[in-house]
């Protein structure tokens, strides 16, 4: 058994200036709540109103999106797990990251759809969004997710950073950050 | 009973339609996970006052933050309003937000672009309105 020891975990957090972070199944009032103290935390920062609201916008679509993709795999609750850290970098900017396990096909497809959206300047990822927005909706699919990933990517001062671990089973772990 | 009544909550704007008024409101954030359950009540109540009532339908709008999928069922009932307008019936949206928060006239703005009718975005100064 590893030794109880939080005093590292604390010393990691603060040194990688983290806010909030979370670890395990998330269910919709989760969010909220968890949302709820994000938006308490902006404020005590005394975020502007819109960064604020781009922060929160980001962590809202990057959350729902994962539960979307655990209900359209027809996963249990916790399968909808999720790992999201909110953090501020060296130049004072909000990083909201999220992490989940997918499968392994979808994470590839994903990476390459956030690959694409970084070579996409704001005016194109705004045709792109507006195009997205028009698009009838697919049964079944994943609600929104592609419109989501644009508006996180619009919201976001720097292209969005993904990563994928594989795992067993033909799963794997996708890591998603967005720095605003 | 013409009237529509949905109360808001920490993720969903509340909701007041006034029949013989012809206005309907909507003030809050929206970011319910199922956003398409919430916005069908409203746009059927939008698309049957189109239909049954040829007085002006006015819809009044503080609403703040909007989830993507919010933002699609919104479009879709701006669409309606656009669709009837060019039928030439009288619509209109007032969205109102509060000054320091650019971001929410920028969403009103992306809307607005897409629309013929008459759309107004005005700035709330809550200093004035406090004093």
């Amino acid at each position: 058994m590893e030794p109880f020891d939080l005093f590292s975990m604390r010393e990691s957090y603060n040194r990688q200036q983290i806010m909030l972070c979370f670890n395990g199944p998330i269910s919709r009032s989760l969010i909220e709540e968890i949302g709820n103290a994000l938006r308490n935390y902006l404020a005590a920062d005394h975020a502007h109103p819109s960064a604020a609201m781009d922060v929160f916008g980001v962590y809202i679509e990057l959350t729902q999106n994962i539960r979307h993709y655990a209900q359209q795999k027809g996963w249990t609750e916790t399968d909808a797990s999720a790992t999201v850290v909110v953090a501020r970098n060296d130049a004072g900017h909000y990083v909201v990251s999220a992490g989940n396990i997918i499968e392994q096909a979808d994470g590839e497809a994903l990476l390459a759809c956030i690959d694409e959206l970084a070579g996409l300047d704001k005016a194109a990822l705004k045709a792109r969004y507006k195009e997205q927005l028009r698009k009838p909706r697919e049964a079944g699919a994943i609600s929104g997710a592609g419109l989501g990933l644009i508006d996180i990517a619009r919201k976001s001062s720097a292209p969005l950073q993904a990563s994928l671990r594989r795992l067993t089973d033909g799963r794997a772990f996708v890591s998603l950050r967005a720095e605003i | 009973m013409n009237d529509l009544s949905i109360p808001g909550s920490q993720s969903t704007p509340a909701i007041d339609g006034d029949w013989d008024r012809g206005i309907l409101l909507m003030q809050g954030d929206s970011y319910p996970e199922n956003s398409y359950q919430l916005f069908q009540q409203v746009f059927s109540w939008v698309e049957r006052f189109l239909l049954e009532s040829a007085r002006l339908l006015t819809l009044e709008l503080r609403l703040l933050y909007l989830n993507t999928s919010s933002i699609k069922a919104m479009m879709d009932i701006f669409d309606l309003l656009e669709e009837a307008y060019r039928d030439g019936k009288p619509v209109a949206v007032n969205w109102r937000y509060d000054l320091r928060n650019e971001r929410v006239a920028e969403l009103a703005e992306e809307f607005r672009e897409d629309c013929t009718f008459p759309f107004a975005i005005l700035a709330l100064d809550p200093a004035a309105s406090a004093s």
